[in-house]
């Protein structure tokens, strides 16, 4: 069965070559050119995954995110400016799953999108294992491998490595890895953050000068490298 | 114990006076008791030495008065040359100041610093010299002669007899860095003396001669001593501060002089100061008066603002009070400024008030419980008696005198007429009567003049024997004297309440006017109209011209001027920036420049002066008295106040544009990003689908992609085409050529390109045959109605456009009209700002909100004008109205 997808942009041409786009890779489309359609189509039409531009003529694309995670889990994956990184984070916390930045390559957008799709379908069934770039994650076991040789964490450090192997491929903002592994005392603290990703991938990548596993998103948070 | 350690740190505030020395020159002053002990020679000695180590000295000016030795000790220094200077015909040499700041060497030597300058020099007095070349960092050596200083003069001129005229402020020598004590015995300088090695001018000669008398000698010496003692012990003391060596040293005293408005308020003043300097005190001259009788007398006010300039002069702080209850008030204030001792002079009160109530000084002593207090006796030969009452003006006496002796006159008439019809046993009321009369009308001293008139003429022609001035029976002069008794004494009381009012009357007139002009004050908003209504109040209160000036670019500048003619000579101009710089008034009967007719003040704010003032008196010759001075001050508080609430205003409207302009800029940046992006993005999301799925698209869909990136290419162009336009407009790059230009073809021209761009819609056109030329740029003027065609395709709602064409007097007229739902009449003006974008119907953001700012920059650099109007027809629909001057066509072109 086809995943139905919902475009919501309020530009002629970014419709145009995405439904083309979307649809030759096997997507059913559906389009919004504005937020009120948006909302209601993601209540009535039941899309599997929502494109949304936070730029919408009617109401701010930030409204529809809030409005929409009311009533509905689908992963949304924003379309954000570069140089409107607040923007970008905003959305992020109130429940976007991913973002992309225009200008954007087709490609990009369709990786996001699988990730988005594979991680809503494993909301049930949480996946027990991870394995990219030689590292091996052994959720249920609490195991770490590199190389074959098992890595020594810190509680703190496996936490941070959990939660990210739970969104790989995903990205994880600031706040919502400082909420889930340090708690809502240290929200603000990405110093430390910053400090505690340094370690893990001392400990994890390969090359940790170059890292290929915990990539940076400059401002917003990191993402698991997953293979993609 | 922390706490004992925090104590021995060092004073912040002694290291703080440290730190603001080095922002003066330093001043080292050779202080003598007596004119001949050798300072010059001990001060050029000094200087050799330094100037043998290098240090750039420099010899200002020094008298040798012909003596050998000190002669011999100037030869290898540098000698600043003297100005020279007329003065009453002749040519007498002065040190040149501005020769000496321009020189600007490290240290410069100038002699003898209480002498007085010529008339035309910037100063009149050395010492305020002195101080300017230590404003400008350079370090100064000065000698100077004990009794030359402002607190001893009067101890000097009682122990020596002699008055002294030159006298330098203590605060000069407190200020000093150094203070050098050069120092022989009496004995020796009355030997240099008979040796004639001390320099006398030959005209003093031999009153100066008086002066060197041991006696004498040995007090002045004494008083050199004592003093350069005194600052030993101050110094010691810093010392210890700075260094944070523990105690003991003295705890602070803190002392209160409190004077009356009489003559012994400077002696008072003076033996404060003493008192202060020798228990290392700070003190503070205070003035009480009750509140309701605010003194009013000008002579008594300007012994007050002497004995507080005399203060200052000597180092202390002034403080006017004012109650109902003067001791409970003075001591309230020595309790709030934590006075340890107050001074107090004895003879403040009358006989009456004494015997009723004590006196003041009593009441003081009686209630301050836990200060000291002295009580001071000014000593008759320090001081005339004390006058108690007030001296009357002539010109209000004379009146008074006449209309005294009228009225008794009239009394006496009345008196005659009364006893030929009724046998009066006592006409004393008919006198008291015009005593009353004069008291209200003319005040206390006609009222007194007619009590004793009447005194008088009641005993000659009434009491028996008439006519003459003895008194026959025992109870006829007792009931004369209880009259006398009477009659001053409601006299006294009616005229002063008389002059009481009189005083508030003036006063009430003095607030009103006041009160008057600071309301026009707060009319005004712009600086010109503040100094123009304050040069107005001003030139009444003043009499002659008045200059306002505010600094431009740096340098004050003449604002406002009454007559507005007046013009500022050069001097005058130095006075105005030397009151503006220093903060000081200049000018006019001040130390600075003060033979200019003119005097300057500076306009202060809080947050600094803002300007200067300057006005030329009336009556050069008088001093100003106090009430014209308060005047004044109350003008130039409140013009200071409108000055600055002017400028401010100005600074705010600057801050509006500027944060405008931020907001603009803002504005800008993100239009500009979407503007940017958006069709970049949509070329590389088609480009990158192209390569990417290519093989999953059908050929129509490729297709399709393809038309997407082009016509997002071309919307890319257009869009920086006209960012380029806009900069060129900015820029002033924009060359317009001035053709001759058919509007006609310039329209078809547009109507083209627009079908070939947006297609679609219909224009209509109708150009007027009589459509004159115009002068300016054919391809701009295509540009613009290309531009204004594209607005109506886009808002205009598919339902075309129409262009109309014709001429209109002396002007061409063209209008390109839509009918689209139109632009609300609030934005009617800023449709045509930069990036202002109208919405679409649908609701979208369209355009770059470029098209119609470009249209206006280019319609105005070809001389013509633009406008939008709404709505246009049936309600509905923008209408873009151009207009151009028509051009003249020279005659006698070929056919």
């Amino acid at each position: 069965m086809k995943q139905r997808v919902l475009i919501v942009d309020d530009e002629e041409q970014i419709l145009k070559f995405l439904t083309t786009a979307l649809e030759a890779s096997d997507y059913e489309v559906i389009r919004a050119e504005n937020g009120r359609q948006a909302l209601h189509l993601i209540a009535t039409a039941a899309p599997d995954l929502v494109v949304l531009d936070l730029g919408l003529p009617d109401i701010d694309g930030k409204e529809v995110l809030v409005k929409a995670r009311n009533f509905s889990v689908v992963p949304i994956i924003v379309l954000s400016a570069r140089d409107r990184e607040s923007e970008k984070i905003q959305a992020l916390d109130l429940g976007a799953n991913d973002f992309v930045e225009k200008p954007f390559k087709i490609g990009e957008l369709l990786a996001r999108l699988r990730v988005a799709a594979r991680l809503a379908a494993h909301e049930t069934t949480r996946p027990k294992n991870f394995e990219a770039d030689g590292l091996r994650v052994d959720l249920d076991r609490r195991l770490v491998m590199r190389a074959g040789q098992q890595v020594k964490l810190t509680p703190k450090e496996y936490e941070l490595l959990a939660f990210l192997v739970l969104h790989a491929g995903r990205v994880a903002t600031h706040h919502q890895i400082l909420l889930h592994v340090w708690g809502q005392a240290h929200v603000h603290d990405t110093q430390y953050l910053r400090v505690f990703v340094g370690q893990l991938r001392a400990k994890i990548e390969a090359q940790p000068d170059t890292p290929r596993l915990i990539l940076t998103e400059p401002g917003v948070g990191y993402r698991l490298w997953d293979g993609e | 114990m922390p706490d004992a350690y925090d104590d021995r740190r060092p004073d912040p505030d002694a290291l703080l006076a440290l730190t603001d020395n080095n922002k003066r020159g330093k001043l080292k002053v050779f202080l003598g008791a007596a004119p001949g002990v050798g300072k010059t020679f001990a001060m050029l000695q000094n200087a050799r030495r330094l100037k043998a180590d290098g240090v750039d000295v420099l010899v200002g000016l020094v008298e040798t008065h012909g003596r050998s030795e000190t002669a011999v000790l100037l030869e290898g220094l540098d000698l600043l040359p003297r100005r020279q200077v007329n003065y009453r015909g002749g040519i007498i040499e002065e040190f040149d100041l501005d020769a000496a700041l321009a020189r600007k060497p490290k240290l410069i030597v100038v002699d003898e610093l209480a002498h007085t300058n010529a008339p035309d020099c910037r100063h009149p007095k050395r010492w305020q010299d002195v101080e300017e070349l230590l404003d400008a960092r350079i370090d100064v050596w000065t000698a100077l002669n004990i009794q030359h200083l402002e607190s001893l003069a009067d101890v000097v001129s009682h122990v020596t007899g002699i008055v002294v005229r030159e006298t330098v402020p203590d605060r000069v020598l407190a200020g000093a860095q150094d203070v050098v004590l050069v120092d022989i015995t009496p004995g020796e300088l009355i030997q240099r003396l008979h040796e004639g090695k001390v320099y006398l001018p030959q005209t003093a000669r031999r009153a100066t001669q008086n002066f060197f008398t041991p006696r004498n000698l040995t007090a002045l010496r004494e008083l050199a001593l004592r003093r350069t003692a005194d600052r030993v012990d101050d110094q010691m003391v810093d010392f210890l501060r700075q260094g944070a060596i523990e105690g003991p040293w003295e705890t602070s005293d803190h002392l209160l002089v409190s004077v009356a408005a009489d003559e012994h308020a400077g002696i008072l003043v003076r033996k404060g100061g003493r008192l202060a300097t020798r228990l290392n005190a700070s003190w503070v001259v205070v003035h009480v008066e009750r509140r309701g009788h605010e003194e009013s007398d000008p002579t008594r006010l300007k012994q007050i603002d002497d004995a507080f300039s005399l203060a200052e002069r000597l180092g202390g702080q002034t403080q006017r009070l004012s109650a109902t209850d003067m001791v409970a008030e003075l001591l309230r204030y020595a309790r709030r400024e934590n006075a340890t001792q107050i001074v107090v002079g004895r003879s403040r009160s009358g006989w009456l008030r004494r015997l009723m109530g004590g006196s003041f000084p009593g009441a003081v002593v009686r209630q301050a419980a836990d200060i000291a207090i002295h009580v001071v006796t000014a000593s008759r030969d320090e001081a005339p008696p004390a006058r108690r009452w007030p001296h009357p003006e002539t010109k209000r006496f004379w009146p008074g005198f006449v209309a005294a002796a009228v009225a008794v006159a009239a009394a006496v008439g009345v008196g005659e007429g009364l006893t030929q019809f009724l046998t009066l046993p006592n006409l004393s009321m008919v006198f008291l009567l015009a005593v009353l009369a004069c008291a209200a009308r003319y005040g206390l001293w006609s009222a007194v003049a007619a009590s004793f008139l009447s005194f008088l003429a009641y005993n000659f022609f009434f009491i028996p024997p008439i006519y003459t001035f003895t008194v026959a029976e025992p109870q006829e002069l007792l009931a004369l004297l209880v009259f006398l008794l009477v009659a001053v004494s409601t006299g006294t009381l009616a005229g002063r309440v008389h002059d009481q009012a009189q005083a508030v009357r003036q006063r009430a007139e003095h607030s009103e006017s006041l009160y008057d002009f600071s309301r026009k004050l707060a009319g005004a908003a712009k600086l010109d109209d503040v100094l123009w209504a304050a040069a107005a109040h001003l030139q009444k209160t003043v009499g002659g011209s008045v200059a306002f000036l505010i600094p431009e670019d740096g340098d004050l500048q003449v604002r406002i001027a009454w007559p507005p003619d007046a013009e500022l000579n050069e001097g005058e101009m130095s006075a105005a920036r030397w009151a503006f710089a220093k903060n000081e008034i200049a000018g006019w009967r001040t130390n600075t420049l003060p033979n200019l007719a003119k005097q300057f003040r500076p306009l202060v704010t809080p947050r600094g002066p803002v300007g200067a003032l300057g006005f030329e008196p009336m009556a050069r010759g008088e001093a100003p008295t106090p009430e014209f001075e308060r005047a004044l001050n109350a003008i130039l508080e409140q013009t200071a106040l409108a000055v600055d609430r002017s400028l401010l205003i100005g600074e705010a409207v600057r801050a509006a544009a500027l944060e405008d302009n931020e907001k603009l800029r803002t504005t800008l940046l993100a239009s500009l990003s979407h503007d940017l992006r958006t069709p970049l993005a949509s070329i590389a999301g088609a480009v990158s689908t192209l390569r990417q799925l290519r093989d999953k698209l059908s050929p129509a869909k490729a297709d399709e992609l393809l038309e997407s990136v082009e016509e997002e290419t071309e919307r890319l162009t257009r869009f920086i085409a006209n960012l380029l336009d806009m900069s060129r407009i900015e820029s002033g790059a924009l060359k317009v050529k001035q053709d001759y230009v058919d509007i006609a073809d310039c329209i078809r021209a547009a109507v083209e390109r627009g079908k070939k761009s947006f297609g679609g819609s219909s224009v209509e056109t109708s150009v007027a045959a009589d459509l004159p030329y115009i002068r300016g740029d054919a391809h701009l003027l295509e540009q613009v109605l290309f531009n204004l065609l594209d607005n109506a395709h886009k808002y205009g709602g598919g339902a075309g456009a129409i262009i109309h064409a014709r001429r209109e007097g002396e002007h061409a007229y063209i209008s390109v009209t839509d009918e689209g739902p139109g632009i609300k009449p609030a934005d009617l003006t800023r449709v045509f700002e930069k990036f202002y974008r109208g919405g679409r119907p649908d609701g979208r953001k369209a355009g770059t909100g470029l098209g119609l700012s470009i249209c206006k920059g280019l319609v105005e650099a070809m001389g013509g004008k633009i406008e939008a109007q709404s709505p246009a027809v049936r309600r509905r629909g923008t209408r873009i109205v151009l207009r151009f001057p028509a051009a003249k066509i020279k005659e006698g072109l070929p056919a």
